[in-house]
């Protein structure tokens, strides 16, 4: 658990073009664990409802007999929240304007979510 | 009391019946095979072989019920998918190939040859051919549900049973619900799809219509941008089952 390593990797996070903020989240409670340039949004509602929908998410996947889940994507008419499961009960959650690099996110949240332990 | 549904060890009528196949004596590869099905009922290596027996000998709607029996044992069964992926070939069903191929290739990563046979079976299909919808079909991995998570049509794909495709459902109306909510508390508007990414599988669930929505199974080899690209001409096709029914 490391405060400093995880503001690095927000910061990663948030530099893509588009990204209104991330957030590191404990999944199982839906708590703010760390929080970086989340503009307009209140982090303790993104949080919870992020952890909400990757609990549903991980309940689909069971009954379909898949593995665990590794990323999740809400995407929405004006925006998307992504989460990619860290380590420790931990995910790491960016919320999105529309016209965000998806698939360049993507491939960093799943890359920088396992650090986060 | 021991149980004699699936035997311990690989049994010797699985190779005689093999190798009977492979000198292309297969009344009697059949004979032995459908014996050993008799006795180990579970035993997906034996419903395996009557796959190939039977497809050996040009019946491939009785090689599919076999293959299908095999997947019933055991949900991943490389040689299941692979002879599914190769009737489908046969009939000109690439679409069909492709996706048991990606489903043998998830089950078997190692494997070379279903890689191979993939990009073959890619490589085959017409550049502009889209991907056949079939929201009734059980294999297809599309599935209907309404919003109280009942299942309307379809199901998971291949080796996932109706049970399975029942417990879903019944978790995917209460993912749309939340998902739903998070959009519109956020302020992002309308939802449009959850996709969950997992080393098995990606899974895509959409809105469909108020009542409806639409929970879409792929492979993890299965490229993002096309899954969403199908799901999206999916969701039109369940549009019209809806109006019809």
């Amino acid at each position: 658990m490391n405060p400093e390593r995880w503001q690095r990797l927000l910061d990663d996070a948030t530099a893509i073009s588009g990204v209104r903020g991330a957030i590191v989240v404990s999944a199982e409670d839906g708590l703010v664990v760390h929080e970086a340039a989340v503009e307009g949004l209140e982090t303790s509602d993104v949080a919870a409802l992020a952890s909400v929908v990757v609990r549903r998410a991980e309940s689909i996947a069971t009954a379909s007999g898949d593995s665990q889940v590794r990323l999740c994507t809400l995407t929405a008419e004006n925006g998307t929240v992504i989460a990619a499961q860290g380590e420790h009960g931990l995910w790491l959650v960016a919320v999105t304007e529309p016209d965000v690099e998806l698939g360049r996110l993507r491939l960093m949240l799943g890359v920088l979510a396992p650090a986060l332990g | 009391m021991s149980d004699h549904s699936s035997p311990q060890q690989s049994p010797s009528f699985l190779d005689l019946g093999e190798r009977l196949r492979q000198r292309g004596q297969l009344e009697a590869a059949l004979s032995v095979a459908q014996a050993g099905a008799t006795r180990y009922p579970t035993f997906a290596a034996v419903h395996d072989l009557i796959g190939r027996i039977l497809a050996d000998q040009g019946d491939d709607e009785g090689a599919r019920s076999a293959w299908l029996a095999t997947l019933e044992c055991d949900a991943t069964h490389p040689g299941a998918l692979k002879g599914l992926a190769f009737l489908a070939f046969r009939r000109r069903d690439f679409g069909d190939a492709e996706r048991y191929l990606e489903a043998a290739a998830a089950a078997s990563p190692r494997d070379t040859s279903i890689l191979t046979a993939l990009d073959r079976v890619r490589s085959m299909r017409p550049a502009n051919a889209p991907e056949a919808i079939n929201i009734e079909d059980p294999v297809a991995g599309l599935l209907l549900l309404d919003n109280q998570g009942l299942r309307l049509a379809g199901g998971l794909g291949s080796g996932q049973d109706e049970q399975m495709a029942d417990a879903a459902a019944a978790t995917a109306a209460g993912a749309a619900r939340e998902a739903e909510r998070a959009a519109r508390l956020l302020g992002l508007g309308a939802w449009q799809h959850l996709m969950i990414e997992g080393d098995s599988m990606r899974t895509a669930l959409l809105p469909v219509a108020p009542q409806a929505m639409l929970l879409l199974r792929r492979p993890p080899t299965a490229p993002v941008g096309r899954l969403l690209a199908f799901a999206s001409r999916a969701v039109q096709a369940a549009r019209t089952w809806l109006g019809n029914s």
